[in-house]
């Protein structure tokens, strides 16, 4: 058992820690983290800030150095995640593009495509997005029914996908689509790399129960895609998606760092709430729930880091994956709704008028509920504990 | 970053588990619980064997030299096959005591026999109507020349009949506090005690009111400095604390185990009943805490070991998260078993019961909580009370 950093590990951390501080936005570390509310400066906001890690070297560590990577170990990548938790550091807009769709087109795309995207994904010229989720499928992919049919030299595409996050920025969609029905559901769907920019495209926001604008459906209308936008082969879309999924081998490192600093934060709040001239941490009942949180967010910590620990071993991450996600996802709701209750009435208060942290507590609230739904829902990743991990037999119906 | 048991810990845990298996798992309890003690004996002796009982000691004493991580695996066997005896109280929290504040000759006398097996301890704390709290410590213990004279109850002394010594924490000095308790060690073959069985929900672990008629014993039985036993006391329940998560977390794996099992074969409406998801997604919660736990019970065995900083809070909240998830585990496995978890005949019970025996031993959950909160800054440790 060893918790301790390599000193290249260290060097490394060190490296991005003093290339943040003087790239990070003008009073960005001091805690001015203004963040454009309107939709265009915010898409510019985010767009600089790829553009700046690019140009530093930090926009996709993890990529080989000929697509203008590090080759970044795992290590460096969970350094990298506590890093840009630690700083508050923006959102990386081309998630999409540089953790899934550039690294599956690295393993299994064709030479045009890898041409074609690769680099404008790292630059963040190109913004990607995902289509997988429709009305009708959410849990169950397999029930997508978007569907393309061959029409010539070109393929129509019909249909509609929602939840699609940034779908609204985004120019290039990795797009799920039916292009036969056989006896099994996953066999007939085929991956598209599907121009947004086009008139068959058109998105519409979902405003989500937290007031913000991430989520959008996007309707397919004849949109057009041609057979070099094929990944892998027709119909074996399912193989795509499994191989994209395994470059996901940090897994959800970001979200349990992310909650430790938000304990952090609850401890603040505990001390800061004043309750009858005491502050609320001086509450035995408080102090209990405190300890209970503190005990199963250092749990999921540790958790994962055993976890890793098996990745680091295997070389490729395994179902526990699914426990990680679980853990953090229902933990951080729990977080959140206590930081409600310890405000008492006043908890309800929001935006500028919230009493404490700016409304971070109430957002952050608010957005929890979304954290055990998407990527996922905790029922599914139950059921792939279940299955995978204790062996027990499946749903019917799957 | 390698969070995990080593290879020979784990090559270690594989013994201990073949041999616990061999000697019929859950078996071992059941005899015990019916007066029926030769299996007990033999595995003693069969563990003493395998070096189980030696990898804590000191080589100087005859053992392996080795840190609490190397107990993990052991602890964890143990608390899967709900085994009976005195292995925490021994190597554990006497063993903890003894090197850190035992005399040389203290050492030379115990030392060596723990690490061949042959000599056990107990903790008798526990006094009639009283609490785990130092105000509660009122068996009166009086310095005559060179001897200490003993008199009082103790209750609730967890097997005493397999003990050869008890460690009992007795007033030297006045008053109702900390200051004033010392530690003291009863040698069991050459003291005439009184002793009355208690009934146990758990009948796995034999408990016992003792009463010493009073007696004399030579002072050199005081272990650790005079009247200043209480902080004696913490040092090894920090060890206790920290096995004492291992062992739930091999009981809550066993359970989990047992329930997925189940939930393979047992079918209704024509189907297995892990099919379900209210049975299913039940079972994981049980896996999900189960390796929660194991991960607090490494971390916290690893920073007893290192001495980390953190250690107490490590150490008390994976006691704390180990005990209620053993306690919601067990009580699960019988709902998912129906019928046939409520017998006798199923070992449900016996993990229903092991959890609720280590729920407030040596110390009860709430002042736990609260140890935590000190260890944590969120309260003044001197207002902590133990109970």
């Amino acid at each position: 058992m060893d918790f301790s950093f390599t000193k290249k590990e260290e060097a490394f951390r060190q490296e991005l820690r003093t290339w943040l501080e003087s790239n990070l936005p003008d009073g960005w570390l001091e805690g001015k983290r203004d963040i454009p509310e309107d939709e265009k400066e915010y898409s510019e906001f985010l767009r600089n800030w790829q553009k700046k890690l690019y140009e530093g070297g930090w926009a996709a560590i993890a990529w080989p150095e000929k697509y203008g990577g590090r080759a970044a170990t795992l290590m460096e990548e969970i350094i990298y995640q506590q890093e840009m938790v630690r700083v508050k550091a923006p959102p990386l807009v081309n998630y999409v593009g540089i953790h899934m769709v550039g690294p599956t087109l690295m393993q299994i795309g064709m030479e045009e495509q890898k041409e074609a995207y690769i680099e404008k994904i790292l630059t963040g010229e190109e913004v990607w997005c995902q289509g997988y989720s429709e009305p009708n499928a959410g849990s169950d992919l397999t029930a997508i029914q978007t569907s393309a049919v061959r029409d010539g030299d070109r393929w129509k595409i019909n249909g509609q996908k929602v939840w699609t996050s940034f779908g609204h920025l985004a120019d290039r969609c990795f797009l799920l689509a039916r292009t036969s029905r056989g006896e099994k559901k996953h066999k007939g769907i085929t991956v598209f790399l599907l121009d947004m920019n086009q008139p068959g495209v058109e998105t519409r926001p979902i405003i989500q129960m937290d007031g913000k604008h991430d989520f959008n459906e996007v309707y397919l209308e004849d949109a057009v895609a041609y057979d070099a936008d094929i990944v892998g082969e027709v119909d074996e879309g399912w193989r795509v998606m499994i191989a994209l999924l395994m470059h996901e081998r940090s897994g959800i490192g970001a979200q349990v760092f992310t909650l430790e600093q938000q304990f952090e934060d609850l401890v603040v709040l505990a001390k800061e709430v004043q309750e009858d001239g005491q502050p609320l941490i001086k509450n035995p009942f408080t102090r209990k729930a405190m300890v209970d949180l503190y005990t199963r967010s250092r749990g999921s910590l540790l958790n994962y880091y055993r976890n890793l620990t098996k990745t680091l071993k295997n070389g490729q991450p395994s179902a526990e994956g699914s426990m990680d996600k679980l853990i953090v996802s229902e933990l951080t709701k729990e977080l959140f709704s206590q930081s409600l209750s310890m405000q008492g009435h006043k908890g309800v208060l929001w935006k500028e008028d919230a009493v404490f942290g700016d409304s971070y507590w109430q957002d952050n609230y608010l957005y929890s509920f979304g954290m055990t739904i998407g990527g996922g829902t905790s029922e599914v990743q139950k059921n792939t504990i279940g299955e995978r991990i204790l062996g027990l037999p499946k749903d019917l119906g799957r | 970053m390698d969070f995990s048991l080593s290879e020979e810990q784990e090559m270690f845990r594989g013994y201990v588990n073949k041999y616990l298996n061999n000697m019929g798992h859950t078996k071992v309890a059941r005899e015990f619980i019916k007066g029926e003690t030769e299996s007990y004996e033999t595995i003693v002796a069969g563990l003493a064997e395998l070096g189980c009982t030696s990898i804590n000691i000191p080589e100087e004493y005859g053992g392996m030299g080795l840190g609490a991580l190397d107990l993990v695996p052991v602890l964890e066997e143990l608390g899967r096959s709900v085994l009976p005896g005195l292995y925490l109280e021994t190597n554990s929290f006497a063993v903890t005591v003894l090197e850190r504040f035992g005399s040389e000759s203290q050492k030379q006398k115990y030392l060596p026999a723990i690490a061949e097996g042959t000599h056990t301890f107990s903790i008798a704390w526990l006094e009639p109507g009283g609490s785990y709290g130092p105000a509660d410590i009122q068996m009166m213990a009086s310095l005559e020349g060179d001897s200490i004279r003993l008199g009082g109850t103790k209750t609730l002394v967890p097997d005493a009949e397999l003990a050869s010594s008890l460690i009992l924490p007795v007033r030297t000095g006045r008053g109702s506090g900390e200051e004033g308790i010392s530690l003291v060690i009863l040698d069991l073959a050459d003291t005439d005690i009184a002793l009355q069985r208690q009934r146990n929900i758990d009948d796995s672990r034999h408990l016992a009111e003792i009463t010493l008629d009073p007696i004399r014993i030579s002072q050199e039985q005081i272990i650790g400095p005079l009247h200043k036993g209480w902080d004696v006391l913490q040092e090894g329940l920090l060890a206790v604390n920290a096995a004492l998560a291992s062992i739930m977390v091999g009981g809550v794996e066993a359970v989990v185990d047992m329930a997925a099992e189940y939930a393979k074969i047992r079918e209704q409406f024509g189907q297995p009943i892990g099919r379900f998801q209210a049975i299913k997604h039940k079972i994981v919660d049980m896996k999900v805490d189960l390796e929660i736990a194991r991960s607090l019970a490494y971390y916290a065995n690893w920073a007893l070991e290192n001495e980390a900083e953190d250690r107490v809070q490590a150490i008390v909240c994976a006691r704390l998260f180990a005990a209620e998830a053993y306690n919601k585990a067990a009580a699960d496995n019988i709902q998912i078993h129906g019928g046939i978890g409520f017998t006798e005949e199923i070992d449900c019970h016996l993990y229903v019961k092991r959890a609720r025996f280590y729920e407030n031993y040596l110390g009860s959950t709430q002042s736990y909580y609260e140890k935590a909160a000190a260890a944590l800054g969120w309260c003044e440790p001197e207002k902590v009370k133990q109970f």
